[in-house]
């Protein structure tokens, strides 16, 4: 579900990246969700069938805090699937007196040696890099003798540097070297000669196959693959990525997608922007006028639009502009809420659109384009008089755009 | 309930909801605390239909005893067999069962097909659109789910719906017309 705003003429767009969980409409930046691993705080999937899971209350009987002897109802929460009917009961998660925030995934026992293990690459990943470069900078050396740069002054970053002294970026990088000095040691891990016995009854007991974890159900938990499904914990719910739009010059948000339908505000007011070309070689006027009311050719628009009120002149089409380099361009003194640009004989206007309905159809506008003519052909019979300059003659036209279905 | 003619074969046995645009053709039995929506059908075609207490039977749902399929309706020396419905089963809106046997504390979900050949045990789940058909006795206990009929058990059985019918006995009555009872008095309608 996307909002679109404007029509930009700005062709610069920044993209920036958010997430956001689905079910419960939680939004987060992205180093935050990185954070989080991905993953909702407060949403879990079924582990059976991957499908969110629904807290569901029950009352049970509990004693009072301040008299044990009484008992009073308290509400007990416990995770339920809706679709497969998996319960947090079934996997022997004790019911929490909260509704959120009490459910805790499992702990992974081998989390440290990963941790560990992971640091301690990085680092190596590190200086395999610090080596990489130091090697390319190295090299560059003998290719870029004194005497050279010289010729060509204080271009380099070499000769910027004191002869003999290290060069700046490699002494950036010495520098970090000296910042870890402590190294992580890991110990490899160990082979192990003798190997658990398979239990005797392993090719003989029955399966119980509600028990076996299907494999689906098993890798979606890497950490712990369990083999059986009274192992199966709820994880929490992926988030989703929104990708946002956005004009870097005028930063105006263009595109803002949202996951909760009921949430949109379909912005009132739409900027189009519209072409114009003129294909005489004279100069032209032209005005736009909105339909009036009842108007009979007005019979498809859905929006309303404003048109600008200033007439719009045209440049005439001369074939030979693109060439022509010493000709000065014609100053039209347009103005710049109006006028977006212009190239020889095409200008580039802005239209206001108001979208009347919130309808799946297209958005159509309709207005009056009225225009000057000359016809420079020549007449058939000559006139009487000489030579009178041909006279304009204003034609107005019936316009129906298409702007394309409201994106909302 | 060996019971003297009924109207329409149907014995109602006292305490049951049973709305008068439900359709019950056949022989068939119905015990109390059951309640049987409008527009739904239980036909005994092929024997008759023992329902127990406390079910929940919706609305479009259809419960029917029919022959098998390659048997027609007039073969002679065809034992009429008998379909029995246990306690407490909700039969939800549209579901189709012809399993002949089926126990307690079971729950058919919408769109659900259970076949001729299929016998519920208790505490089943067959999940909505989930079409049952083979041959088998359904363990206790058994989740039937997803479009590939997947199967799990659950830890519990469904709770049965005391809270449900005990509301509808008490408003339906308000808004339908129902079927007479075994003793012979409709179920009185409320002003």
């Amino acid at each position: 579900i996307t909002i679109i705003r404007d029509s930009h003429a700005h062709s610069c767009i920044s993209t920036w990246l958010n997430a956001a969980s689905v079910c419960c409409l939680e939004n987060m930046p992205s180093a935050e969700a990185k954070l989080k691993k991905n993953r909702c705080a407060n949403c879990f999937d079924c582990p059976c069938c991957m499908h969110t899971l629904s807290t569901r209350a029950t009352n049970i009987p509990a004693p009072l805090p301040d008299d044990p002897s009484k008992t009073a109802m308290k509400k007990a929460y416990y995770l339920a699937c809706g679709f497969c009917r998996w319960t947090s009961r079934d996997v022997g998660m004790a019911d929490k007196s909260v509704a959120s925030g009490g459910w805790q995934e499992p702990d992974n026992p081998h989390t440290q040696r990963i941790n560990k293990l992971i640091e301690y690459y990085q680092q190596l990943a590190q200086r395999e890099k610090l080596e990489r470069d130091r090697k390319k900078l190295a090299r560059r050396r003998p290719y870029m003798p004194l005497a050279f740069s010289e010729k060509y002054g204080l271009g380099t970053r070499l000769q910027r540097q004191r002869p003999g002294a290290p060069i700046t970026s490699l002494a950036g990088l010495s520098l970090k070297e000296g910042e870890d000095q402590k190294e992580i040691n890991i110990e490899p891990a160990q082979a192990l000669d003798e190997v658990e016995p398979l239990p005797e009854d392993y090719y003989t007991r029955p399966i119980n196959l509600p028990e076996v974890t299907s494999l689906r159900q098993r890798l979606l938990q890497p950490d712990f693959q369990p083999a059986g499904a009274s192992q199966l914990h709820p994880k929490h719910k992926h988030l989703l990525i929104k990708r946002s739009l956005r004009c870097r010059k005028c930063e105006h948000n263009l595109s803002k997608p949202e996951f909760n339908p009921t949430s949109i505000n379909i912005s009132s007011e739409c900027q189009v922007l519209l072409t114009l070309t003129n294909p005489v070689e004279s100069i032209t006027h032209v005005t736009l006028v909105g339909c009036e009311e009842g108007d009979p050719e007005d019979i498809n628009s859905t929006a309303k639009v404003m048109v600008p009120t200033k007439e719009l002149v045209l440049a005439g089409k001369d074939a030979a502009a693109d060439y022509d380099e010493l000709a000065e361009p014609q100053d039209f003194q347009d103005d710049p809420d109006v006028v977006a640009f212009r190239k020889s004989n095409k200008i580039g206007f802005f239209i206001k659109v108001v979208p009347q309905r919130e309808e799946d159809g297209d958005v159509t506008v309709s207005f009056k384009i009225r225009h000057d003519f000359r016809n420079l052909a020549a007449p058939i019979r000559p006139s009487e008089e000489d030579d009178a300059p041909t006279e304009a003659i204003w034609l107005t036209h019936h316009v129906e755009l298409s702007l394309g279905p409201l994106v909302a | 309930f060996a019971c003297p003619s009924a109207p329409g074969g149907a014995n109602i046995a006292a305490g049951a909801v049973v709305c008068v645009e439900s359709e019950i053709r056949g022989d068939v039995t119905i015990g109390p605390r059951t309640v049987v929506h409008p527009k739904a059908r239980i036909i005994a075609e092929a024997g008759p239909i023992i329902i127990g207490e406390g079910n929940l039977i919706e609305e479009q749902a259809l419960i029917i005893n029919s022959y098998p399929e390659n048997i027609m309706p007039d073969t002679e020396g065809v034992e009429p067999k008998t379909m029995t419905i246990g306690i407490n089963n909700v039969f939800e809106v549209g579901c189709v069962s012809q399993a002949l046997k089926i126990g307690d504390n079971n729950v058919i979900e919408s769109k659900a097909d259970l076949g001729k050949n299929v016998i519920l045990t208790s505490g089943c789940i067959v999940g909505a659109c989930c079409q049952v058909n083979t041959c088998e006795v359904i363990p206790e206990n058994t989740v039937i789910y997803g479009s590939n009929c997947m199967r799990r058990v659950q830890t519990e059985r469904p709770q049965p719906q005391t809270l449900q019918l005990d509301f509808l006995m008490k408003i339906l009555p308000n808004y339908h017309h129902m079927k007479k009872t075994v003793k012979g008095t409709s179920t009185p309608v409320r002003n």
